[in-house]
């Protein structure tokens, strides 16, 4: 089932295109990353999903369910994290979520179970105090908690990890592989290696339009560029081995810093073996030769360089 | 409705844990306790004054005295005080970005301010009966106050008027930016409206009219049925507010 | 004295709420120790020494953000 699904969607500010024929569909229980750099239109897609912004064109559907501007029905299935979530400082977490139960019109004994679980979920069972004294990553968790409060079939996260330190990061994205379990996750961010840790499917966006699709795997394969990285005993053969292969039809690129060159070519495994022979040829002494894993940070850094 | 309620609910707690509610029932308890004791003390204070051998003649103060005092400390202090207490209602929530989690829980737009402007004109009420129950207790204590009519109108009018007041914060805070834009605009109103009050032909479709000819109505000068088209308009106007106010909310971008 | 004697259901009254207002603000300035704008000292002198107004101020523009 598609749960979330936008067509042809148009944005702009004044005269600024901030999203510009945008299309893609998220998949029941997948979780897709939203990837691009700052400013790229990523916190004003999720708005506009929201109801909180007004597409120029275009439309967007969650559960099959138009969105409309303004007051829209669709948000009943939503849970959303912003990317700095502000909270009622004057009430503790436990009375925030029975707050946000009685508004979406939870019945008590329900609101009372799943805060139980939920904070405990994400770490702040017992903490009674109130939430205008709380961290950065405290109220990162407080707001999971709260968007997945009503068991909602998609969930929004706006640049959950980003304003994190490393071990924020580390339990935002746990608590999300967890929710991952009951829930579909659509989650921007501009931090790969986060998006390597728990997404399914990517969609890169740049300059408001969709560079890319797909699962993590086919596109890390999709765009293979492979590097070879060779480290070598001293600087001056490293010089002269990144101009001999350069000389090679296969290879793409190849440069050395100190005792290390990378080789960029199209097939490693295929023509790895070329490379040894004339390593073996000129009689270079090698330390290490690696073949660099496929990253989505090369992927990311090809399509929107 | 459970939602509504649900968020009246929060706003009452709000006024409570950010101490808005201690505020306004202090300020009006010493509204309605000092009111009575200002007009008994001050004609003995002037009178007690050497005036270099000028004799001034002070007539004995009255219960009238008293609820002049009352009215006067209302509608200057106490707008002050209300537009204080209650100016940062929907303000804050949006310079704050509070709202977008119970928003994009699917909670209406219209429920949240109809919400607010409820609890708003719970408060309102509840502290300007307090108040005036004191004034009363005071006033009888100090004068006799058989000479007094129409006081129940009167208050009614004050309290007619403050309902508009909070439907007027609410309308400046949705149409105004920033954390007190919307107080900015209540007043920059509120100016435009005493500046018409200042012809005659227009006072009685100036809801003002209701918060200055209180003491007329005390004194018999004016009777109730000569405010019956300034309750009306208020009333539209209040009318006027809350809808307008839901439907530019509707549309904010957030 | 007789004049104080009826004055006293005034005055009790008006001193307690000046009271109350003034230890809930200077608790709750000690608390947190955020403004808006001034400093603690400031704030302190102006919520004793102006009764009622003090403590409003600081309630209403005063406090800094939660």
């Amino acid at each position: 089932m598609t749960i979330l699904q936008l067509k042809n969607v148009y944005k702009s500010f004044g005269k600024l295109e901030v999203i510009k024929d945008l299309s893609f569909s998220v998949e029941e229980h997948s979780v897709f990353g939203f990837i691009g750099k700052n400013g790229a239109g990523k916190t004003t897609t999720m708005k506009m999903i929201l109801g909180f912004l007004r597409p120029d064109s275009g439309e967007i559907y969650v559960c099959g369910e138009r969105v409309s501007y303004g007051n829209t029905k669709t948000n009943r299935h939503i849970g959303y994290l912003p990317d700095v979530p502000e909270f009622y400082g004057y009430m503790n977490p436990k009375e925030y979520l029975k707050f946000c139960g009685d508004i979406t019109g939870l019945p008590r004994e329900i609101t009372l179970a799943r805060t139980k679980e939920l904070l405990s979920m994400v770490g702040l069972e017992n903490t009674n105090r109130r939430i205008r004294g709380f961290s950065r990553g405290m109220k990162q968790r407080l707001g999971i908690a709260q968007a997945l409060l009503n068991e909602p079939k998609l969930l929004i996260c706006d640049e959950p990890t980003s304003a994190l330190d490393p071990i924020g990061r580390k339990e935002i994205l746990d608590i999300l592989s967890v929710a991952r379990t009951r829930t579909t996750i659509v989650f921007s961010t501009h931090i790969l290696s986060d998006v390597e840790r728990i997404a399914d499917t990517i969609g890169v966006i740049d300059q408001g339009k969709l560079m890319l699709e797909g699962s993590v795997q086919k596109i890390k394969n999709m765009r293979r560029k492979d590097t070879i990285q060779i480290l070598l005993s001293s600087p001056e053969t490293a010089k002269e081995l990144a101009e001999k292969v350069k000389e090679l039809p296969f290879v793409i690129e190849s440069e050395f810093e100190m005792d290390t060159v990378l080789i960029k070519l199209t097939n490693a495994e295929e023509y790895g073996k070329e490379i040894m022979s004339l390593l073996v040829r000129e009689n270079i002494p090698v330390l290490r030769y690696e073949i660099l894993e496929p990253s989505l940070e090369n992927v990311f850094l090809e399509v929107v360089g | 409705m459970k939602r509504y309620v649900a968020f009246t609910k929060k706003e009452f707690l709000e006024q409570l844990r950010t101490y808005r509610m201690l505020i306004l029932f202090s300020v009006f308890f010493i509204f309605g306790l000092m009111s009575p004791l200002l007009a008994k003390i001050l004609p003995e204070i002037l009178s007690g004054m050497d005036l270099q051998g000028m004799i001034i003649t002070i007539p004995e103060a009255t219960a009238v005295d008293a609820y002049a005092q009352f009215f006067k400390n209302m509608t200057q202090m106490g707008i002050i005080v209300i537009l204080l207490v209650f100016g940062g209602v929907i303000s804050n929530e949006l310079t704050r970005g509070t709202l977008v989690n119970v928003l994009a829980k699917g909670l209406g737009r219209h429920t949240v301010i109809l919400a607010k402007y409820t609890a708003m004109v719970v408060m309102w009420t509840v502290a300007l009966v307090f108040s005036g129950l004191i004034n009363q207790g005071y006033t009888m204590y100090l004068f006799d106050t058989s000479d007094i009519s129409n006081l129940i109108f009167s208050i009614l009018c004050l309290w007619l008027f403050g309902v508009y007041l909070l439907s007027l914060i609410i309308l400046s805070s949705v149409l105004a930016v920033g954390s007190f834009g919307g107080l900015i605009l209540t007043v920059v109103v509120l100016g435009g409206l005493l500046l018409l009050d200042l012809f005659p032909k227009l006072e009685k479709v100036n809801p003002i009219y209701l918060s200055s000819r209180n003491m007329d109505f005390i004194t018999g000068v004016l009777t109730p049925s000569d405010a019956l088209l300034p309750v009306l308009i208020t009333v539209i106007l209040i009318l006027a507010n809350i809808s307008a106010s839901i439907v530019l909310f509707n549309r904010k971008r957030l | 004295m007789n004049q104080i004697i009826e004055y006293l259901p005034f005055i009790i009254p008006i001193i307690a709420v000046e009271f109350i207002l003034m230890i809930v603000s200077l608790v709750h300035m000690l608390k947190h120790k955020k403004f808006r704008f001034g400093n603690q000292a400031m704030w302190i002198i102006i919520v004793v020494f102006v009764q009622i107004i003090g403590p409003i101020l600081y309630f209403t523009i005063g406090r800094g953000e939660e």
